[in-house]
């Protein structure tokens, strides 16, 4: 990259001293400095093969590698997004499915509140409907119990004053009443 | 009784029926004559023969006797129609003897054999009771 700057240089040099009588003005000498010339550019060769080209390869190389990482760089940062984006997509998606279960739980959970809530309510009407049932037997059985006391009491008590209270002359009235009763039967 | 064989309650059923009158109704001197000649004639096992007679003499006896339970007093005329009506009905004569009983309060009942007649005031009061 330097070689033609230093060779357009030399021969400037080189004509500007034969324009201006360079030459004779120093006491310079051709031959020398064609020597110079020819030693200045094996010199600037080895240089130019041994040193800059390899240096320039050799950041040419680096230059390759950073701006490949650089790429990678860019690439990876792509991928990250992308990546990113997929997380953030999955977790979405994720919510979205939680939530879904969540009010699907919620449903199953009332759904099965509400049924347990109308067995018991059937259930407590059942046993309501059961002591009713056996409450009014018992008030039957009670109001039977105290109607047949009560009838024996007044049995009882009519027939102790039927018993004092009748007369002879009633008793035997009735008594032939029964006797035409039982013969006409 | 429980022992009585076989032939001897027919023996006893046989000789229950030689007891009995032309209508029905147990007559004392057949019942004398079969006791002369179950005296002469003795059976196998003449205690048991003896109870088996008795007991159906006293069925037959019961069916001829109308026993009517009364409270307070009863005429003989009612006994008599009571007498009248329940022979017509059974067809055979039947005699009626008068009981008090005062459990009755009023009324009369009749027991023929095993049929009961019965108008009472106890009775209805009874009646009324189960009714109730």
């Amino acid at each position: 990259m330097l070689t033609p700057l230093i060779l357009a240089a030399a021969a400037e040099g080189v004509q500007a001293a034969a324009e201006i009588g360079m030459v004779e003005k120093f006491g310079l000498e051709l031959h020398y400095v064609i020597f110079q010339f020819i030693s200045f550019s094996i010199l600037f060769a080895v240089l130019y093969f041994k040193v800059f080209k390899p240096v320039s390869e050799t950041m040419d190389a680096r230059q390759a590698k950073i701006e490949a990482g650089v790429k990678d760089a860019e690439e990876m940062k792509l991928k990250l997004d992308a990546a990113a984006a997929e997380s953030a997509r999955i977790i979405k998606a994720a919510q979205g499915e939680a939530t879904k279960i969540i009010d699907e739980a919620r449903l199953t959970a009332k759904a099965f509140l509400d049924k347990q809530t109308q067995e018991a309510t059937v259930k407590a009407q059942e046993i309501i409907a059961k002591a009713q049932h056996s409450t009014e037997l018992e008030h039957r059985k009670m109001i039977a119990e105290a109607r047949g006391e009560i009838a024996r009491l007044v049995v009882n008590t009519t027939r102790q004053v039927l018993a004092h209270e009748l007369t002879d002359a009633e008793r035997a009235r009735y008594n032939d009443a029964a006797a035409k009763q039982l013969t006409v039967a | 009784m429980a022992s009585l064989s076989k032939s001897d309650l027919q023996l006893s059923q046989q000789l229950t029926a030689l007891s009995l009158d032309a209508e029905g109704a147990v007559d004392p001197a057949k019942v004398v004559g079969v006791l002369q000649y179950l005296e002469k004639h003795p059976p196998v096992s003449p205690l048991g023969v003896l109870k088996a007679y008795h007991r159906r003499i006293s069925i037959e006896l019961a069916k001829a006797n109308a026993i009517v339970e009364h409270a307070g007093s009863i005429s003989d005329t009612i006994l008599g129609s009571i007498a009248g009506a329940f022979s017509q009905k059974y067809r055979r004569s039947i005699t009626a003897t008068a009981r008090q009983n005062d459990d009755l309060i009023a009324g009369l009942r009749v027991r023929i054999a095993d049929d009961v007649y019965e108008s009472t005031v106890s009775g209805q009061l009874d009646t009324l009771a189960n009714s109730l």
